[in-house]
C-alpha cells in the first residue's frame, strides 16, 4: 500500500460523504443548467443558420396578408395554403438584383379522405428551375423527376424509397428522401413535381374521395436567390414596390428576428444561471472554509510529519477537484437526460426548427462543461486552500485542539 | 546534534504577556535520552515545536546538525521534518479517515523516496501489540490505542530524533513501560535521539538527562 495525497483527499470524502454529496450536487446544478442551456443556444443557433442555408432562398414571395402564415409554415412546419398568379414570377424576374427564381405550390392533404398520410403539405416545385430540393436529396437522383414520383422529407418514416403514396386518387412512387433540415417545413412535407401536382389536382375530380379546386395558373410562392451585389432586403422593397399585392419575407430577417427573440430569453435563463454558478462558488467556498477550520490540527500534523505548503494547497485542491468533476460528471448526465426526455417538449416550446449539435460540437460542450465544474470547485477552493497552506503548523495544531 | 541558543518565545493572551521559553539554551547529542519536566503552561511544549521548527522563535537560534532552521525554505524545513524527526504528541494525532495501517504510514506520502513500508509499518503496529487492528478507523480503537499507532507512525521513517510530547499520557502503567521499553531499545539498538516532555518525574527519570522548564526558563537537573 502506497499512500498518497490522493488517498487522504479521496478518504476524506468517503467518510464525510454527505457533505461530499451535498458539494458534488451544488457543481452538479451548476452543470446541468449550464450544458442544457448552452447545447439548446448551440442548437438553435445551428438550426437558425441551417435553416437559412437549407432553405436555398433569400427572399420567399408571398400573397399580401399570407407573411404570417408562410412564416409559420418556414419556422414551425405549420401546414398552410395560400395562392397568387403565376405571372408573379415573370414579373419579379425582371426585378434588378434577382438572380434566380423557383415557384412552389402549397397543397394539404386530409387523412382518410383523398390521401395515405395525414394532414401535411405537399409541395409542388418546377424541377427545372429548382434550387431548394433536389440538391439536398440523400441520394442523388441522376435523372429527371417524372410527374408521378415524390421526394419525402425525412421525418415522414411511414414511407421510404421505393413505396408509393396516394394523394387525392394519384400514385407518386416515392424516389428520393431529402437530408434532415430540422426544419419541419421540409422534414414534413412531401416534394412532387409540378406536373404531378396539376395531375392529382386534376385527377382529384374523379378519383379522390375530395376534390381539390385550384386553377391552373395559380401558384403559392415565389422563391428569389438574389445577386451578390445585392442586399436581399433592398431586393425585397423593390419586389414590393414593382408588384402590389404581395409581400417578400427576407429569409434572413425571419431567423434573425426569431433568433433574436429567442437569444434574449435563452440568454435571460442564461443569466440567472451564470448567478447560479457565482452563488455555487461562494457557497462551495464557504464549505471549504469550514473544512480547513474544522482540520486546521489535521493540517498541522501533516506539516509536522513533513507535508509541504504545496501538498496542503494539494490535498485541498484535489478534494475540491473530485467533487467537482463527480458533480460536473452527474450534471452532464442530468442535463443531456434532460434534454433527451424533454426534446419534443423544447422543440414545440421553441417553436423552430430544432436540431442538435454535432458530435463535435456536442464533445466540446461536454468538455467545456467539465471545464467549467473543474473551475468552479477550483475558484471555490482556492482562498481556503491558500490560507491552509500558510497556517503555521503549530499555530494550526493548536488552534485546532 | 541540536542546539538552542539564547531562544525566547512569548504569547500574548489578553493583555498578559507570557513567556513561554525565556532564554534557553541546550545542546542534545545524538543518541541523547532527554526529558523536560515542568508544570502544564510552563513553556515544555512550545520548547519542543521550537526544536522541531513547527514554530519559530522570537529571539534565538535552533541548529540541526550545524543546519540553523530558520535560515533555509520552507520546504527544506518540511523534508528535514519528514527524514530526521517525527513527533508524538499529546493529543490525539491520528487521522480520523484513515485507517490504523495507513496513519502508520502517513509520513511516507511526503517522502521523496517512495518506499513500500507496509512490512516496516506492521513490524511498528506489532511492537506496539496492536497489529490486529491495522485495518480498523481511530474511532474504533481506545485512547491508548490510539496513542500507540502514534508511537509507531512516529517511526516509519526511521528518524534520528523523536520529540515527544507526554508520550504515555493516558496509558496504563503496564502499556507506560512497554512504550519506555521500546523508546530504550531503540535509542540503543538504532541511536535514535529522544526528547522527552513529561510532567511524571517517574518517566523523567528513566531518561539519560533531565531538565525542567519553569515559566519559560529551562534549567538541568
Amino acid at each position: 500500500m502506497n499512500i498518497s495525497i490522493n488517498t487522504i483527499a479521496q478518504n476524506n470524502l468517503r467518510r464525510k460523504i454527505f457533505r461530499s454529496i451535498a458539494i458534488a450536487g451544488a457543481v452538479m446544478v451548476v452543470s446541468a443548467t449550464l450544458f442544457s442551456i448552452t447545447t439548446v443556444m448551440d442548437s438553435v443557433e445551428l438550426s437558425l443558420k441551417r435553416s437559412i442555408q437549407r432553405l436555398g432562398a433569400d427572399i420567399m414571395v408571398v400573397p399580401k396578408g399570407s407573411e404570417v402564415k408562410a412564416k409559420a409554415s418556414l419556422l414551425s412546419g405549420e401546414p398552410t395554403e395560400f395562392y397568387m398568379d403565376n405571372t408573379i414570377e415573370d414579373r419579379i424576374k425582371k426585378i434588378k438584383g434577382v438572380k434566380q427564381t423557383a415557384v412552389q405550390l402549397y397543397l394539404l392533404t386530409s387523412k382518410y379522405r383523398c390521401c395515405d398520410v395525414g394532414e401535411m403539405l405537399m409541395i409542388g416545385f418546377d424541377p427545372k428551375n429548382d434550387f431548394t430540393i433536389m440538391p439536398w436529396l440523400t441520394e442523388s437522383l441522376k435523372r429527371d423527376i417524372k410527374d408521378d414520383e415524390a421526394i419525402m422529407g425525412r421525418a415522414i418514416t411511414a414511407f421510404q424509397v421505393g413505396s408509393s403514396v396516394t394523394a387525392y386518387g394519384r400514385v407518386f412512387k416515392i424516389v428520393g428522401m431529402i437530408e434532415q433540415t430540422g426544419m419541419k417545413f421540409i422534414d414534413t412535407s412531401m416534394f412532387l413535381p409540378m406536373d404531378g401536382v396539376r395531375k392529382a389536382i386534376e385527377e382529384s375530380k374523379n378519383k379522390g374521395n375530395k376534390t381539390v379546386n385550384i386553377p391552373e395558373n395559380k401558384i403559392s410562392t415565389v422563391l428569389v436567390q438574389v445577386t451578390p451585389d445585392m442586399p436581399p432586403s433592398r431586393v425585397a422593397i423593390f419586389i414590393e414596390y414593382d408588384i402590389p399585392g404581395v409581400t417578400a419575407i427576407v429569409s434572413e430577417e425571419v431567423i434573425s428576428t426569431v433568433r433574436k427573440q429567442l437569444f434574449i430569453l435563452l440568454k435571460s435563463v442564461l443569466s440567472i444561471s451564470v448567478l447560479l454558478w457565482v452563488m455555487a462558488i461562494f457557497l462551495i467556498g464557504l464549505v471549504f472554509s469550514m473544512i480547513v477550520n474544522e482540520r486546521r490540527r489535521e493540517i498541522g500534523l501533516l506539516r509536522a510529519m513533513g507535508a509541504k505548503k504545496k501538498d496542503i494547497f494539494q490535498l485541498i485542491m484535489t478534494e475540491a477537484s473530485i467533487l467537482s468533476v463527480i458533480g460536473g460528471l452527474a450534471g452532464i448526465v442530468l442535463g443531456g437526460s434532460f434534454l433527451f426526455f424533454f426534446k419534443d417538449f423544447i422543440r414545440s416550446s421553441l417553436n423552430i426548427p430544432y436540431l442538435w449539435p454535432e458530435m463535435l460540437q456536442f464533445a466540446l460542450l461536454i468538455y467545456l462543461t467539465l471545464l467549467l465544474s473543474l473551475l468552479t470547485g477550483a475558484i471555490a477552493a482556492f482562498y481556503p486552500a491558500v490560507r491552509s497552506m500558510k497556517m503555521e503548523p503549530y499555530a494550526a495544531i493548536r488552534k485546532g485542539e | 546534534m541540536i542546539e538552542l541558543t539564547e531562544i525566547s518565545k512569548h504569547y500574548i493572551i489578553g493583555k498578559e504577556k507570557l513567556k513561554a521559553a525565556d532564554n534557553v539554551n541546550l545542546k542534545v547529542e545524538k543518541g541523547d535520552f532527554l526529558s523536560i519536566v515542568g508544570h502544564s503552561g510552563s513553556g515544555k511544549t512550545t520548547l519542543l515545536s521550537i526544536v522541531g521548527a513547527l514554530t519559530k522563535p522570537d529571539i534565538g537560534t535552533v541548529k540541526i546538525n550545524g543546519t540553523n532552521l530558520w535560515s533555509i525554505s520552507d520546504n527544506e524545513l518540511s523534508e528535514l521534518r519528514n527524514k530526521l524527526m517525527n513527533f508524538i504528541f499529546q493529543f490525539s494525532s491520528l487521522i480520523p479517515t484513515l485507517t490504523v495501517l495507513e496513519n502508520v504510514l502517513l509520513p511516507t506520502a511526503f517522502s521523496k523516496e517512495r518506499i513500500n513500508r507496509n512490512d516496516y509499518a506492521m513490524a511498528l503496529l506489532d511492537m506496539v501489540r496492536i497489529q490486529d487492528k491495522a485495518n480498523m478507523y481511530p474511532s474504533q480503537l481506545s485512547g491508548g490505542q490510539q496513542r500507540r499507532v502514534a508511537i509507531a507512525r512516529a517511526f516509519i521513517n526511521e528518524p534520528a530524533i523523536v520529540l515527544a510530547d507526554e508520550p504515555t499520557g493516558d496509558l496504563d502503567e503496564e502499556t507506560e513501560a512497554e512504550i519506555m521499553t521500546l523508546f530504550r531499545k531503540m535509542n540503543e539498538d538504532k541511536g535514535v535521539t529522544f526528547l522527552l516532555v513529561t510532567h511524571s518525574s517517574e518517566i523523567a527519570k528513566q531518561c539519560k538527562k533531565i531538565y525542567r522548564m519553569t515559566h519559560g526558563i529551562l534549567k538541568p537537573l
